[in-house]
């Protein structure tokens, strides 16, 4: 039974990005771009759905 | 009444009946994935608190009001030329400088490096603070040269009737 790892290997991604994302936000909130610190927070918040839809959709493959 | 399965608890001398794999408890791709989806969960939730604060900081919620307060009379100001007070409390000295005929700008004065008060330098068209030779913008506030690093908290004035006004304070960041 081979397994994908594809779903792995996103969910990763996405991790990253939320990382990034969090470090940009606090930055630009002492930075006073308060814009942006709303921007990134709203990223960090749809990566999450998004992160379970990849899980979903990558547990069952294989497995 | 069979008597099938409903021996509570199960006639064993262990509680490893429903593992059927060895190895099966370790920490496999789908118990990895499941990590990275909580992960992403608490980076979503700990963005909330930054994403209201910011909101807030937008909205002007967090701006504190003070009462606006008379500084001198444009009459009294030739451009170039600057004057003190005190805003918002009267141990808040303040500096205020006419750039132009409708410019003016005004900082707390207090070096945001050991807070000694800083003075505006004419012919130099900078605000320079004698301690340790510090110097700021005077269209920002920003610091140029010597130890401060931060800005100083800018006032906001308002040109009425012939008079300047102070009618707020850009919150200081400590
Ligand atoms: S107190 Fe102003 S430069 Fe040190």
């Amino acid at each position: 039974m081979k397994r994908s790892y594809l779903p792995v290997a996103l969910l990763l991604a996405v991790l990253m990005l939320n990382i990034i994302f969090t470090q940009y936000m606090v930055h630009q909130y002492f930075y006073e771009n308060y814009t942006n610190t709303i921007i990134a927070a709203v990223i960090n918040v749809i990566l999450f759905p998004v992160a379970l839809l990849i899980y979903k959709k990558g547990v069952n493959v294989h497995d | 009444m069979s008597d099938k399965n409903n021996k509570i608890p199960f006639n064993e001398d262990n509680y490893t009946h429903n593992i059927n794999r060895n190895n099966e408890r370790k920490l496999d791709r789908r118990g990895f994935m499941k990590t990275l989806v909580g992960a992403a969960g608490v980076f979503a939730v700990s963005s909330l608190p930054w994403g209201v604060l910011a909101a807030k900081e937008l909205t002007g919620l967090g701006d504190k009001k003070y009462p606006k307060q008379k500084i001198t009379d444009v009459s009294a100001l030739p451009i170039g030329d600057a004057v003190d007070f005190s805003f918002p409390g009267e141990h808040d000295s303040a500096i205020l400088i006419r750039l132009s005929e409708n410019k003016y700008v005004a900082y707390q004065n207090a070096c945001t490096h050991l807070r000694c008060p800083v003075f505006w330098k004419k012919d130099e068209g900078e605000m320079i603070c004698p301690c340790h030779h510090g110097k700021f913008d005077v269209n920002s506030g920003e610091p140029t040269a010597g130890p401060p690093r931060r800005p100083l908290p800018e006032i906001h004035v308002k040109v009425e009737n012939g008079a300047v006004y102070a009618v707020g304070v850009k919150r200081y960041e400590a």
